[in-house]
């Protein structure tokens, strides 16, 4: 058959409505496909921009002593801007008596890379964002240091040797991040004065940054280029590592679009082969007559691919531009919401739908119609003859090949993709049979039945194949979908749950034994008391008698920059076991424990080699104290309550000096109450995490938008697949209550005969989905989001119900046709 | 075989395999049939007519024994080669008509030359629904025609290929007797002009006393 034949043929089955399915089920999964990747991927750069704030740069180079020329000359060889930093704790003095620890940060002209300065002129206000840094000879001090030192702008400090004036009020600045122990409000100066404080000698405590900005490429190259070793003693730091809990956040909220956007392929992919299953079968009897009038196999086999390749290049080419629309009218939509400027597109979202729409035309709707080039001539004289049996391996391999290959390369992820397949593999085994089962239950029912539900599961028994298959459809999308709503709202729980509004965001240290009451009674009154932790620094000396130095040098190579045993720290004790702490090795004492025992955290004992029942002897400000293993225990670092790696029974530190510490919760509004705090209470110190905390809440909510936006999306692509389903299915309906009509069966029967078709169908396919989705769920959460696995029975009920409510309602009206249009019709114009 | 010889089938069998084992629908069966001839196989229902033009037509294949036709041996060929035979030198007529719905009247009588490629097939379909008296209809689609209506463009298109064998399985099995008289004129008309041999199997004695030769089939086995 030559091309214009072809052509001819696309243009009749066009106008026949024949491949009208087909091209819908192609476009949506090019179009949803183009749209949610175009949208993942500008979200995505805008999410990066945002967080690289928490480092005021895209990446850092961070060591304990100054970057090393080699660096300097490799970043300087790239497109890329560069700032130095430097952090320091100092003692500053002002007037005579005056005196503060702070944590000094001196930056030079172009800082911050990422995110902006807030000053202000006026201690304990909002301030406003600036681009200049404090010029040589001046520093910015932290609003609680005007109190705490009695100073005012104008006045002079002393940073070591150096005298500086103090210009301006720091009110945030974008990496102020760290650990709750960077101990010591802010003072930000310039790097040219350092060098006049003379605090730089040897074997002080520094930290170098070298921050970085510019494309990801570059970095990523300048990463490899450097090769980061654990012994060169500097680190590469990017925002998942600089904090933890925006790159988890970030982890799992790409995971689970990644995971949409393969739901979004594979039902799309389902919807796909449907179509094409279903426009092959309407031609078995055209390709019986061309046989016939001596078409050839591979003529009909060329023609029907050809067909399929002007399908899938129009599917290509308006499903980019559905694609295209759809994702600007998504961010229309939600420009309210997402108050960060997206970045431009890339190409790669185009290019994944094409793709998309090429793999899915070649693994989903190739095979039946391949197959086509099979059909016996003989079907002309006798229907039986339709397939032989050999295709349906084919189908279903060049499915599951289709599929590995799309969620691989759409993945990038072979573990996504294993678990999906895994899920999915099961889900049909098990399912099919699950459903052949119902089925025939389904039949034992309908025997006691009224006519309308006889001819139903009549219909549902004789068509037994057809709708297991279309059971395990429906069940797979609903399941799919179940799945989205799960992960989604255990996501954002997770989320919530550990940034919940009233999360302790300030820290109080430094409180002597005789202030504990009065700052207690403090906080009640103003109703912000949490637990007091006692505080105490100190560090190992001997562990089982062997001197700490010798215990590393035996476990570990001497250039490791891992942890010490003998490294200082801070050491508390408690008679029960802390909030978010959970004892996995030995026993908590009693709260009446005599003896000197000790509670390690289980990785921090892990990594130095200590065990239960090892005897450590700690240095406690002078004072020996041996204590013995007790327990190990698992803490939730992301519980923003102060955690500690050590903790004693209270007999065994009950007589040393210790200070206080506890935490609460701050509005920024209400932060003059520090000034009222630390007036009353002059050498108690404040940490401030409101700041980052804020931050991290703002990325949450636009990450928690995004995945809703995307279960949307999602639920769309469901949806469709649900009506090719059943459009699918419908000519045989169509064909079987023509006839029941023509005998006499009224509209309302027939309505009520599919009602229950349908019903019976959706409940069956939602308890299947709510199976596959509990198990997936329990699956992906364990495996892919690190989240604790939970059932959920009030979905064991929503799942049937719903099902049988949504099918019942697709399928009456994907068949509304049936019911109205007169069976002479649909007689005459079956020719199939 | 002599010159004259278009069909030859030698010891046909055919066995189908059922639920309940084997079933053998032909048995030995041999026919020879000659240029220009009009022959009818008739038979009881069941007794295999439809089987044995599936086989003499290249339509199926025999599970033992060999066809030729137009002097090629047909069994023994694959299906890219027995479809191109077709094209070139069969053409059917049969009794649920199978026209394409898709396609309109003269479409489907255009179907066989597009089929091949020829490019002068519209003015041909028309002469051809001309002789069948459609020139008219050309443009309806199936549904929107008679049984009988139906059943002269499904002549009209066997012609169009202009074959050497036309096969006809009952022709006029679900026509009424008038239309099903007329389709039968028709038929031998056309066959007379283009000089076609024709095989066709009916339940209609006066079908098959138009014939000149008629093979009666019975349990899978030529009566003779
Ligand atoms: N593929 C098959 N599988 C099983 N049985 C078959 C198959 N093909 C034919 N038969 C059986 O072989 C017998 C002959 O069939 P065939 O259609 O050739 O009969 P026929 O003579 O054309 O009958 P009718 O006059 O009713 O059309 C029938 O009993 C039929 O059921
Ligand atoms: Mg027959």
């Amino acid at each position: 058959m030559n091309a214009s034949i072809v052509f001819r043929m696309a243009w009749r089955d066009w106008r026949a409505g024949e491949l009208a399915l087909l091209l819908v089920a192609l476009l949506v999964a090019v179009g949803t496909v183009t749209a949610i990747s175009l949208f993942v991927d500008r979200l995505h750069q805008a999410l990066l921009l945002e967080s690289a704030n928490f480092l005021a740069a895209d990446r850092y180079i961070g060591g304990s002593n100054p970057i090393p020329e080699p660096y300097r000359k490799a970043v300087a060889a790239r497109n890329l801007d560069l700032v130095d930093t430097m952090v320091f704790p100092s003692m500053i003095f002002a007037g005579v008596d005056r005196s503060q620890l702070v944590a000094v940060k001196a930056v030079e002209e172009g800082y911050p890379l990422r995110g902006v300065l807030r000053t202000a002129l006026e201690p304990f206000t909002r301030g406003e964002e600036g681009t200049d840094i404090p010029p040589p000879g001046e520093v910015w001090l932290d609003s609680r240091l005007f109190p705490a030192m009695s100073v005012k702008l104008g006045d002079e400090v002393e940073v070591g040797l150096a005298r500086l004036k103090v210009t301006r009020v720091l009110i945030a600045e974008p990496d102020r991040g760290g650990s709750f122990f960077d101990l010591g409000p802010r003072l930000l100066m310039n790097l040219a004065d350092v060098p006049s404080t003379e605090v730089v000698q040897p074997g002080s405590r520094i930290g170098y940054r070298l921050l970085l900005r510019g494309e990801d490429d570059e970095l990523d190259a300048l990463e490899a280029e450097l090769g980061f070793e654990d012994s060169s003693g500097y680190r590469w730091v990017d925002v998942r590592e600089a904090s933890p809990r925006i790159g988890s956040a970030l982890d799992r909220a790409e995971s689970f679009l990644l995971l949409g956007g393969l739901l979004a392929v594979l039902l799309a992919g389902v919807a796909v082969a449907l179509s094409a299953h279903r426009y092959a079968r309407r031609h078995y009897d055209h390709v019986g007559i061309f046989k016939t009038l001596g078409a050839t196999p591979d003529q009909v086999m060329w023609s029907y691919v050809a067909v399929l390749a002007l399908v899938g290049a129009a599917a290509v080419i308006l499903g980019s531009i559905i694609g295209g629309l759809l994702h600007l009218g998504i961010v229309e939509v939600l420009k309210e919401l997402i108050p960060i400027e997206l970045p431009a597109p890339s190409l790669r979202p185009f290019w994944l739908g094409a793709t998309t729409g090429f793999i899915c035309a070649l693994a989903f709707a190739l095979p039946p119609l391949i197959h086509l080039r099979n059909v016996s001539p003989m079907r002309v004289i006798r229907r039986d003859l339709g397939s032989a049996p050999a295709s349906q391996w084919l189908s279903y391999s060049a499915a599951a090949t289709g599929s590995l290959f799309l969620l691989i390369w759409y993945s990038e992820s072979l573990f996504l993709t294993f678990w999906t397949l895994v899920g999915a593999a099961a889900v049909l085994v098990l399912f099919g049979t699950l459903a052949l089962l119902l089925l025939r239950g389904g039949r034992v029912v309908g025997m006691q039945a009224g006519s309308g539900w006889r001819l139903a599961l009549s219909g549902l028994q004789r068509r037994h194949r057809e709708n297991t298959a279309q059971i395990l459809i429906f069940g797979l999308a609903i399941m799919l979908l179940l799945v989205l709503v799960l992960l989604r709202t255990a996501l954002i729980d997770e989320w919530r749950s550990q940034l919940p509004d009233d999360v302790p965001n300030h820290f109080l240290m430094n409180i002597t034994p005789e202030q504990v009451a009065g700052v207690r009674e403090l906080l009640r009154k103003t109703r912000r008391q949490g637990p007091i932790y006692p505080m105490i620094r100190g560090r190992v000396v001997e562990v089982n008698g062997i001197d700490a130095k010798q215990w590393d040098a035996r476990h570990r190579h001497p250039d490791d920059p891992g942890t010490r045993v003998g490294s200082e720290r801070n050491l508390t004790w408690a008679a029960h076991v802390p909030k978010d702490n959970e004892v996995v090795l030995g026993e908590w004492w009693p709260s009446n424990e005599e003896r000197s025992l000790v509670s390690l955290e289980d990785e921090y004992a892990r990594e130095l080699y200590l065990k239960l029942g090892d005897r450590l002897t700690f240095d406690v400000a002078g004072v020996r104290v041996d204590a013995e293993v007790a327990s190990l225990r698992r803490l939730d670092w992301e519980s923003m309550q102060p955690n500690f790696f050590i903790i004693f029974s209270p007999a065994a530190l009950k007589d040393s000096a210790a200070t206080y510490m506890t935490s609460f919760h701050l509005e920024r509004e209400e932060k003059i109450f520090l000034n009222r705090l630390l007036s009353a209470y002059p050498t108690v110190t404040v940490i401030e995490v409101d700041a980052i905390i804020a931050q991290v809440q703002i990325i949450v909510d636009q990450v928690t938008q995004a995945v809703e936006l995307i279960l949307a999306l999602v639920v769309v692509s469901g949806c469709l697949v649900l009506i090719a389903s059943i459009q699918a299915g419908r000519d045989a309906r169509v064909r079987e209550h023509a006839l029941v009509r023509t005998l006499g069966g009224t509209t309302r029967l027939i309505t009520g005969a599919l009602a229950v078709e349908f019903a019976v169908l959706g409940t069956f396919a939602g308890i299947i989905a709510v199976v596959g989705a509990e198990v997936t769920v329990a699956l992906l959460q364990n495996q892919v989001f690190e989240l604790p696995v939970q059932a959920h029975p009030w979905l064991w009920l929503i799942g049937p119900t719903v099902g049988g409510i949504l099918i019942l309602v697709v399928g009456l009206w994907g068949t509304r046709g049936v019911v109205s249009s007169p069976p002479m019709t649909v007689l005459r114009g079956a020719d199939d | 075989m002599t010159r004259n010889t278009v069909i030859r089938a030698v010891d046909i069998g055919k066995v189908v395999p059922t639920a309940e084992g084997n079933l053998s629908i032909l048995a030995g069966v041999g026919l020879e049939i000659n240029t220009g001839e009009s022959v009818a196989i008739v038979g009881a229902s069941g007794s295999g007519k439809t089987t044995l033009l599936g086989i003499l037509a290249g339509l199926d294949l025999p599970s033992s024994g060999t066809v030729e036709l137009a002097r090629e041996e047909i069994t023994a060929l694959d299906e890219e080669a027995r479809a191109r035979i077709r094209g070139e030198h069969v053409g059917f007529v049969f009794q649920t008509f199978q026209l394409l719905a898709s396609l309109t009247a003269l479409e489907n009588v255009m179907l066989p030359a597009e089929l091949r490629g020829d490019p002068g097939a519209e003015p041909e379909a028309l002469k051809l629904l001309e002789k069948v008296g459609l020139s008219e209809r050309a443009g309806h689609y199936p549904r929107q025609l008679s049984g009988g209506e139906q059943q002269r463009v499904a002549i009209a298109r066997a012609f169009a290929s202009r074959p050497t064998v036309l096969f006809a399985d009952e022709p006029t099995g679900n026509l009424d007797t008038s239309t099903g008289q007329k389709i039968i004129e028709l038929l031998f008309d056309l066959n007379t002009e283009f000089n076609t041999t024709l095989v066709l199997v009916t339940h209609d004695s006066r079908l098959a006393q138009r014939c000149g030769r008629v093979v009666e089939i019975e349990q899978g086995r030529l009566r003779t």
